[in-house]
């Protein structure tokens, strides 16, 4: 064991407690960072992670607790407060404007001047030096829009690099990455750690976390679990610290499909808004009681594949057919009265409307059916009862069915989502990201939901970006990769690191034989 | 050559143009007994004092918009603009009044930024709001300060002075230290050359007797391009307008950025109320703007939020404004230019195989040629509102390849994503 020599910690953070209504996103929360070290932090979803690094970064402020950052006590109202006690910090979600260019989005809010208009030279030459010592490789002239998702992290870490930040903290830097490019970004972190920069890294894979990190905190609905050396836990023992209590995890079984074929892909293609290929020739076949998972980097035709599915969008090529029968020309109210549930991706977007009640939501795409509608009209009291059912059998954890969606937590409007499909009694559910972004105690149930509805003859096509999600529900997987599918893969045999190769491509030629459909 | 093209944007401007000159001078030589007025110095004097006010205008959308707010409200602080402008003009004389133009404008743009920024009020209903508060302050104010004065009223000011004009030595007849140069364009004109008349025309129209006004208002573009794209504060703007959040945080005070947009918006529509006032009309007339602010709003969009474009959109609708003031005859002579425009983009549809868009095109074309053919003058109803089709038309050819500021027209709390 090794023993932490406690030198001054670079930041110590010290009953940290934040209130927002109705929740205590931190109470109490202790957070010791020594210098040079990754420190990571993990939770749950909900846990207070990201509350507490917005509070050290000075983007919210915390209504109890003291900070303190090199030895000395700070308090941060703004981000600016905390860049010149030389905190940094690289944002889940990227902070970063996509029309401006590289260096423009490097410079703002420190720009070297020279006679009152930018030095984009000094900027320029200040960029590439950067990029150089640290092994981040960047054109500094290009739009950020025209950037992969890896190259915007690092125009993140190079952002707060260049604001001459000692400390860097990463929220979840991985949840957008597909493994290659976690382990580039490993070996840039890795590689500031040598040169002497702290790292906080916020993150719940937990095979990630033990691989980089020194140190790791566990939080806990708000709270600080403990702080344990990274060599001295295993992955099963952080996980019962997350959640307190037994992991749930996606368990294969043993599959319940026959050979009826309920949904069929013949030769898809669906065109995008540049008449580009977005969906190029699928075929696709997806039985009855079968759950096929699509694995792929966001952005491979897999959105246009569900929208073309619905409806959403037209195809441009080839057949879809529900149960045998050719559903060319369908409208999506057509295609939905026919038996095809849609679990979207964007819950607040397009599954539900935020300000209306549950009861109102639980209608939303089958408002034509009963019980919500007698002939032309809604039916009040039936929508009501429908809700009532769908709120007790699916445990979604309201006050009333007269609440507004958007008072629900994730987990639960999700699982209002998926009760709203399934009271409906489909043949086929299209489910895009089910679980993302919900806490664990809510993605058990939906899997139990999933899991159920196939033992039950449903055929499911699920779309996420949660290899394991898809590794541990899907009784088949294909790869989509540029609008094709490159791969069709056996989850009871296949790893997240297989999958991930075959994603980016990487996997190429050598697997191609056997992975792809005969 | 085509690595030079793309490299010298003032080169590409100036082929640009040229082409326009020689595609004008055609249908004028086309239409020639019936109107000389398509391409004269007079019309193209007119085009430029009536453009200004839609620049301005536009440039004010710019500066609101490039900070992710929308200025719907340009109108309404035009009409302040107008309003203060007279009121300054007469006090203290034009130049003031140009200035009290400006301010009262930027008083517009305040209290839209007040609304946006502060209250985080929907920019559409805070920018209708100005629009009707701002005639109203202007008739409240005639009440109070013109009523009583000669030639003054509910409605309108007294006749005001407008500031100097200019002409370019050596080329267009100036001043210079007391001796009068030659007027070369002028002179260019008179001879009846074919292109190099009408080139020399358009020249001469342009810088012959030009207001200082003007001059400082077209001196506002390459301003503005500098400010916005080579200051820290502009790229602030930008970035506050573009994402607001990123800005933030990276210690950007974001609600100052798009207060001083809106601000310097205001300002700009300001100085173009008090243009129209002092050099268009020289009185303060009741609802002179006339949707000015609105179509300045629409050369926002024409130019893709580029300073240079809405001062080429500006240009086309004040070209369309110009024509229909001083000829009637012409604007059914630009018939024949539309006509034959859509018979250009007609025939572009063919050759990249758009077979619904060609065969649209060429009956439109067709269809125009034909009305050109068959009347001698266009309905009387059309000319007035030729600069409102224009923006139309161009609006429905020009939206599919524009980028706007990705953040416009949402409201932004500090700490809220």
């Amino acid at each position: 064991m090794t023993v932490k020599s406690s030198p001054t910690p670079v930041v110590e953070l010290t009953g940290i407690t934040k209130r927002f209504p109705g929740v205590v996103a931190n109470d109490r929360v202790d957070l010791r960072v020594a210098e040079g070290e990754i420190h990571a932090v993990v939770g749950e979803n909900g846990a207070g992670k990201s509350t507490l690094m917005k509070i050290l970064y000075g983007m919210q402020s915390a209504d109890e607790g003291r900070m303190q950052v090199n030895g000395s006590e700070v308090r941060f109202s703004s981000p600016a407060e905390a860049i010149d006690a030389g905190i940094g910090m690289v944002h889940q979600h990227f902070m970063l404007a996509d029309n401006l260019t590289v260096l423009e989005n490097v410079v703002l809010g420190a720009e070297p001047t020279r006679r009152g208009t930018i030095d984009r030279r000094s900027a320029h030459r200040d960029l590439e030096e950067l990029g150089r010592s640290y092994g981040l490789d960047l054109h500094p002239d290009d739009l950020v829009e025209t950037l992969e998702v890896g190259e915007r992290q690092r125009v993140e870490i190079i952002k707060v690099l260049y604001r001459g930040a000692r400390v860097l903290i990463l929220d979840e830097p991985t949840a957008v990455l597909v493994p290659q490019e976690v382990e580039e970004l490993f070996r840039n972190l890795r590689e500031l750690k040598s040169q002497g920069h702290t790292i906080i890294f916020i993150d719940h894979k937990l095979a990630e976390v033990l691989a980089i990190a020194d140190t790791i905190t566990v939080l806990r609905q708000g709270r600080t679990v403990t702080t344990v050396d990274s060599s001295e836990v295993t992955a099963q023992e952080l996980a019962e610290l997350m959640v307190g209590s037994e992991l749930p995890a996606p368990s294969t079984e043993p599959r319940a499909s026959d050979e009826h074929v309920m949904l069929s892909m013949q030769g898809l293609s669906v065109a995008d808004a540049d008449g580009r290929s977005a969906v190029d020739a699928v075929n696709l076949d997806v039985h009855r009681g079968e759950i096929v998972g699509v694995a792929g980097v966001e952005g491979n035709g897999q959105g246009e594949l569900i929208e073309a599915v619905l409806g959403l969008r037209p195809t441009s090529g080839g057949d879809l057919l529900l149960d045998g029968e050719s559903m060319a020309g369908w409208p999506v109210r057509r295609r939905r009265e026919a038996g095809i549930g849609y679990v979207p991706e964007d819950r607040h977007r397009r599954g539900l409307l935020p300000d209306a009640p549950l009861w109102e939501n639980a209608m939303l795409g089958h408002q034509t059916q009963p019980p919500y509608a007698r002939g032309p009209w809604l039916n009040r009291s039936g929508a009501r009862e429908a809700t009532t059912r769908i709120v007790s059998s699916f445990d979604v954890r309201t006050p009333g069915i007269d609440t507004s969606a958007r008072a629900l937590s994730g987990g639960n409007q999700q699982k209002l989502v998926i009760g709203r499909e399934m009271q409906a009694g489909p043949r086929m559910l299209v489910a895009a990201h089910p679980t993302r972004g919900i806490d664990v105690g809510a993605q058990a149930a939906v899997w139990e939901n999933l899991r159920t509805a196939r033992r039950d003859g449903l055929a499911v096509l699920l779309v996420s970006a949660d290899l394991e999600e898809l590794i541990g529900l899907a009784d088949r997987l294909v790869v989509m990769l540029r609008g094709r599918i490159v791969a069709e893969l056996d989850p009871a045999t296949t790893t997240p690191r297989l999958l991930g190769g075959h994603m980016t491509g990487a996997a190429g030629e050598a697997t191609d034989d056997e992975g792809r459909t005969p | 050559m085509r690595g030079l093209l793309r490299s010298s944007m003032v080169l590409r401007w100036m082929l640009a143009a040229l082409g326009l000159v020689v595609v004008l001078s055609i249908v004028q030589g086309l239409a020639r007994p019936e109107t000389t007025d398509l391409l004269s110095a007079g019309t193209a004097e007119s085009t430029l004092r009536r453009a200004v006010p839609i620049l301005l205008a536009g440039l004010g959308g710019i500066w609101a918009e490039r900070a992710g707010v929308v200025n719907i409200g340009l109108e309404g602080m035009m009409v302040l603009g107008t309003w203060f402008g007279a009121w300054g003009a007469l006090e203290f004389g034009p130049w003031w009044g140009m200035a009290f133009g400006i301010a009262g404008g930027a008083c517009g743009g305040l209290l839209h930024a007040v609304a946006t920024v502060g209250f985080g009020v929907d920019h559409i209903i805070s920018g209708v709001a100005v629009n009707i508060i701002a005639p109203a302050t202007a008739r409240f104010l005639s009440r109070e300060f013109f009523a009583g004065r000669p030639g003054g009223g509910l409605t309108q000011s007294p006749r005001v002075e407008s500031v100097g004009s200019v002409d370019l030595p050596f080329v267009s007849g100036g001043d210079l230290f007391g001796w009068t140069t030659p007027d070369l364009f002028g002179w260019i004109d008179d001879q009846g050359w074919f292109l190099v008349s009408d080139t020399a025309a358009l020249l001469s129209g342009i810088t012959q007797s030009v207001s200082w006004a003007t001059v400082v208002a077209l001196a506002l573009v390459p301003i503005s391009v500098f400010l916005l794209w080579r200051t820290p504060i502009g790229l602030r703007i930008r970035a506050s307008g573009e994402h607001p959040v990123a800005a933030d945080s990276l210690g950007v005070n974001v609600y100052r950025m798009k207060f001083t947009a809106v601000v310097v918006s205001g300002g700009l529509a300001g100085f173009g109320g008090a243009f129209i006032a002092i050099e268009q009309t020289g009185i303060y007339r009741e609802n002179q703007v006339q949707g000015r602010g609105f179509i300045g709003l629409a050369t926002v969009i024409f130019g893709n939020w580029q300073p240079a474009g809405a001062f080429l959109g500006s240009l086309l609708f004040g070209f369309a404004d110009a024509l229909q003031l001083r000829d009637r005859t012409a604007v059914h002579a630009l018939l024949l230019l539309i006509g034959v425009a859509l018979a250009a983009l007609a025939i572009r549809a063919v050759v990249q195989r758009r077979v619904r868009p060609a065969a649209l095109l060429a009956v439109a074309s067709a269809s125009v040629l034909c009305w050109y053919a068959v009347t001698e003058e266009v309905v009387s109803e059309l000319p007035p509102i030729t600069p409102h089709v224009a923006t139309l038309l161009v609006l429905v050819f020009a939206t599919s390849r524009l980028r706007m500021p990705a953040g416009v027209g949402l409201r932004y709390r500090r700490g809220q994503e």
